[in-house]
């Protein structure tokens, strides 16, 4: 095209094997108009650099693959237009997690933190499969279906000051997650998740920077989750004080 | 010598069909140990991505017998008529237990799943999450799976290969590629679940981990894959990119339009009757193509090509924010339009595999310990095409079967020689290591793979010739010389995504080959295989399934007959 | 500004992980710049709080010692630093409580009972209604127009 414009990427690179610490690299690449980020690094990684190593999968906003830091803002890479930005773009991997190898991150930690909110179904009795289906109301769909649009892409650990300071804090992902459970109809595990809510890191941790909700690119707004768990931890301690008070 | 790892299942691939089956092997027996391997977090796994809806019988004016028919029809009477009938059977336990998993479906004003009209359907049969159903099913059956600790995952490991001894198969190689070292992860049965090899084609609503790595693992051991010629084009794909938007757009009442702002499908005459936009997908992208071909496509100067138009705009924002958020998103972000007030530029574009590794009901493989299920398997199913919702249900009902059977089995299956499967998980890692930042030639992973598409998409399009065809196939043995000649620079062990994409570029060639060789052997018109040189169907002598063999000269081509039942094959008009 | 680091196990799995990682970078631009300014200025708004309420406890005790003490502690709250010190704490404590505000319908579940949760603007609304009438009863009060 005639206006093809270029632009330069900056990207982190870093491999165990060889580097110390991550070092930047920077490609000058033609970009077309309607490019996202992640199609610059697939370019690099087609024509310019082959030992670019980055995750991504769907390119439609919805694996949850390719979140990387973009220009120092959490964003998932397919989705972001790379016509936002000027002339020089830094991709850097997401902060707070321990970098494997240049824009890969080490997803692991975030898994186990994702098991600990028991994010299942947990059933009153076991039914059997003849039983059918559930009834659920749309009111009663929507007070959890926020919290379940979640895509797992991290950008929110990303994000959080809270993720930075306390290791064991849940994070946002995580815990609206569990509220989502503790939210839905069919479930009745949210004792034992409020358990796990109000312990260490859990979600009285969370100081509401808000931070999640502005980088989360599915308005699953895990900071408004996290609030509303905290108030449903506070009425059950409040409700099991005043049971157990009558008791005596 | 390899690290290796013993299960008593090892399942390849963490989307809808590997999850079922994984749940379903330690719900059949809790002491069993499943490896649940996959290349990507179970969650980036490409059911993510299904937007419309799963299907099953579930309302009053519906029966079995109506969804069983309206599949054997839509698979143009190619679909084994045993299995769909199991399927349609089997379809409301599974959708009833993925709600009971927590699947947030949409719901009617009593509380009760609500269900929508979908391609080819009669009625209203397809359960929906508004147009996330896989988004919702991936994330509901892994966190399920997360429930039980002898369900192991192996995040992050790509399988190179299966580890087969004296006709039985008991594990498989994979790379680790965090550490770049080889495991062998052996067990005494092996499910493929790793869905299709949309990759194969340049314009697909597939993700990019779409390689059709287990219809090349099965294919290699000399596995059959069956009716590979069979691929289905969505009619409704974002130019370019090829992002899906889904055909709910069109079960909600949108309509598609040509360049001159005529609703072709109920002007003219396309062979889907009043169904008009809610006709099989087949017939809908061949009609597109056709309106294409007339000069009525709409084209934009220098872009990608002519396309028609899906307009929703007559629903309402209403409608479409409610049934439709995330195709408002899609079209937003990828198109630059919006449907409440623009209509989406669409063109058919590579969706879905109807062939795939040859099982039977069980989801039982040619080779004693190897399953398979979902896009990865072809159980006769969907015959020559699918209809839309049917494959995410496929996932869970022959998922389940396959791991109910696989944990079964594996309990009377003699001990193999261990020794030599992991001396075979040596042999292999020896090979990537070799591969490492190999010189060769001037060949590069992208060239090889966009000439691989180019071929593709020429050959094997929505409508077909036995020129072509050919072509592709002799094209495609070509281009395995400059496979050969690519040169690889990444020398490092860590995360090293260009072996993945070598390895992945030859599942890519095999799969390829296989959909050329079959395609160029069915001179006739069936479903998704429209050959122009042969219009129609010919039940005499094509009402068969195709098998492509992979053996030491090259490939074999053979076939195997269709197991009908109460329905005859008669013309396949709406 | 020494460099700031997150703790370095703040995301890291509990068992190590088989391949050497770099350190993780603590999110972008914190704390000073971006969106983190406003939730460390909102953090810090409770010091203000804190330095106002001991102000307001010191006239409740020069209150309790007699008017002469009251009078002279009132007088000393008419230094110029005291009144930058007051018009900084009254501008902050109030951008304070909207930014409160505006974060606050989110924290409510999305029904009570069988009502469903107002619209935001009704509940930030609200809020801003009964800080505008908080503001008039208590500037009356001080007006000596009422009680």
């Amino acid at each position: 095209m005639a206006n093809q414009q270029t632009k330069t990427i900056v990207v982190t690179r870093f491999d165990p094997d060889v580097d110390e610490v991550p070092k930047t690299q920077e490609y000058e690449i033609p970009v077309e108009a309607d490019w996202k980020v992640l199609d610059a690094l697939n370019y690099i990684k087609d024509h310019v650099d082959p030992t670019l190593s980055h995750r991504w999968s769907c390119r439609m906003a919805v694996c949850g693959s390719c979140g990387m830091n973009v220009n120092g803002v959490p964003k998932l890479t397919c989705k972001q237009a790379l016509s936002d930005y000027g002339d020089r773009v830094e991709v850097q991997p997401l902060a707070n997690f321990p970098v494997v190898r240049d824009l890969v991150v080490e997803v692991d930690g975030f898994m186990e933190k994702f098991k600990k909110v028991k994010p299942w179904i947990i059933e009153a009795k076991e039914a059997a499969v003849t039983e059918g289906t559930n009834r659920q109301s749309h009111a009663e769909l929507m007070d959890f279906k926020q919290f379940s649009m979640c895509i797992n892409c991290m950008l929110c650990y990303s994000a959080c000051p809270v993720v930075s300071n306390e290791p064991d804090f849940l994070g946002p992902a995580a815990i609206a997650l569990g509220h989502r459970y503790n939210q839905d109809t069919r479930d009745h595990g949210s004792a034992e998740r409020n358990e796990i809510f109000r312990d260490d890191g859990g979600v009285f941790s969370c100081s509401y920077a808000n931070e999640c909700a502005e980088v989360c690119p599915k308005s699953v707004d895990p900071s408004g989750g996290i609030q509303q768990a905290k108030l449903n931890n506070v009425l059950d301690w409040a409700q099991g004080f005043v049971v157990r008070r009558g008791e005596n | 010598m390899v690290d290796v790892v013993r299960h008593d299942v090892v399942i390849v691939g963490g989307g809808g069909a590997g999850l079922r089956a994984a749940i379903a092997v330690v719900e059949a027996d809790p002491t069993a140990s499943v490896a649940l391997v996959s290349k990507v977090y179970p969650m980036r796994s490409h059911t993510v991505s299904a937007e419309g809806g799963a299907a099953a019988v579930a309302r009053a004016d519906d029966s079995l017998e109506m969804h069983g028919y309206d599949t054997v029809k839509g698979s143009d009477f190619l679909g084994d008529q045993d299995v769909i009938q199991y399927f349609v059977e089997e379809a409301p336990k599974e959708l009833s237990q993925l709600e009971r998993w927590g699947c947030p479906f949409s719901r009617n004003e009593d509380g009760t799943v609500s269900t929508r009209a979908f391609g080819g359907m009669t009625t209203k049969r397809t359960w929906y999450a508004t147009d996330k159903i896989g988004f919702h099913m991936l994330h509901a059956l892994f966190q399920t799976s997360m429930k039980y600790d002898n369900i192991v995952r192996l995040d992050e490991h790509f399988v190179t290969k299966l580890l087969v001894e004296d006709g039985q198969c008991g594990g498989v190689a994979a790379l680790d590629v965090r550490t770049g070292e080889m495991k062998a992860i052996l067990g005494r049965s092996v499910i493929l679940c790793t869905g299709g090899g949309g990759k194969v084609w340049p314009f697909t609503t597939n993700g990019n981990i779409k390689t059709g790595d287990g219809m090349a693992l099965a294919y290699r051991e000399g596995v059959p894959l069956k009716d590979m010629e069979f691929v289905q084009y969505h009619p409704t794909g974002l130019p370019g990119t090829g992002i899906l938007i889904t055909e709910a757009t069109r079960g909600e009442g949108g309509y598609l339009i040509n360049s001159e702002g005529e609703r072709f499908l109920t002007t003219r005459d396309y062979g889907v009757g009043t169904k008009a936009e809610l006709g099989p997908r087949d017939m809908i992208s061949r009609a597109i193509m056709l309106e294409v071909r007339a000069g009525r496509g709409i084209k934009v100067p220098g872009k990608v090509g002519e396309y028609a138009h899906l307009d929703l705009r007559h629903l309402g924002e209403e409608i479409i924010d409610s049934r439709l958020p995330f195709v408002r998103e899609l079209s937003r972000t990828y198109a630059n339009v919006d449907p409440v007030h623009e209509p989406i530029p669409i063109r058919p574009v590579l969706h879905y595999m109807m062939g795939g590794v040859d099982v039977d009901i069980d989801g039982k493989a040619n080779l004693d310990g190897l399953y398979a299920a979902g896009e990865t398997a072809c159980v006769s199913l969907n015959g020559a095409n699918r209809l839309g919702s049917n494959s995410l249900t496929e996932c869970l009902v022959f998922g389940a079967r396959a791991g109910q059977h696989a944990i079964a089995q594996s309990k009377d299956t003699s001990e193999i020689a261990e020794s030599k499967l992991v001396a075979q998980a040596d042999a292999e890692g020896g090979r990537i290591a070799d591969l490492r930042g190999k010189k060769a030639g001037s060949e590069t992973i992208s060239g090889v793979r966009e000439t691989l598409n180019d071929i593709m998409e020429e050959g094997t399009g929505v409508y077909r010739d036995q020129t072509r065809m050919a072509k592709a196939v002799t094209d495609l043995a070509a281009l395995r010389a400059r496979y050969d000649a690519i040169s690889l620079s990444d020398t490092s062990k860590v995360f090293n995504t260009e072996i993945l994409a070598m390895m992945e570029l030859r599942n890519l060639l095999d799969v390829a080959e296989t959909v050329a060789t079959g395609a160029v052997n069915r001179k006739e018109s069936r479903g998704a295989h429209a050959c122009e040189d042969f219009p129609d169907r010919d039940d005499e002598n094509y009402l068969h399934h195709s098998l492509v063999y992979r053996e030491e000269s090259g490939t074999r081509f053979d076939t195997k007959p269709v197991t009908l039942g109460k329905w005859e094959p008669v013309l396949r008009s709406y | 500004m020494s460099e700031l680091r997150p703790r370095l196990d703040a995301m890291r799995p509990s068992k190590p992980g088989s391949t050497r990682t770099a350190d993780p970078r603590p999110p972008d631009q914190f704390p000073g710049k971006g969106n983190y300014f406003g939730y460390i200025a909102f953090g810090l708004g409770s010091s203000v709080m804190l330095l106002v309420s001991m102000n307001l406890l010191r006239s409740i005790w020069a209150l309790m010692e007699g008017e002469a003490a009251f009078r002279a502690l009132m007088d000393s709250f008419g230094h110029p630093l005291y009144v930058l010190f007051h018009t900084i704490a009254f501008a902050w404590l109030v951008w304070v409580a909207l930014r409160f505000f505006s974060l606050f319908p989110k924290t409510q579940p999305f029904r009570m009972g069988p009502f469903q949760r107002p619209a935001d603007g009704v509940l930030v609304g609200g809020l801003y209604a009964i800080f505008a009438g908080a503001t008039v009863v208590v500037s009356a009060i001080l007006a000596g127009a009422i009680f």
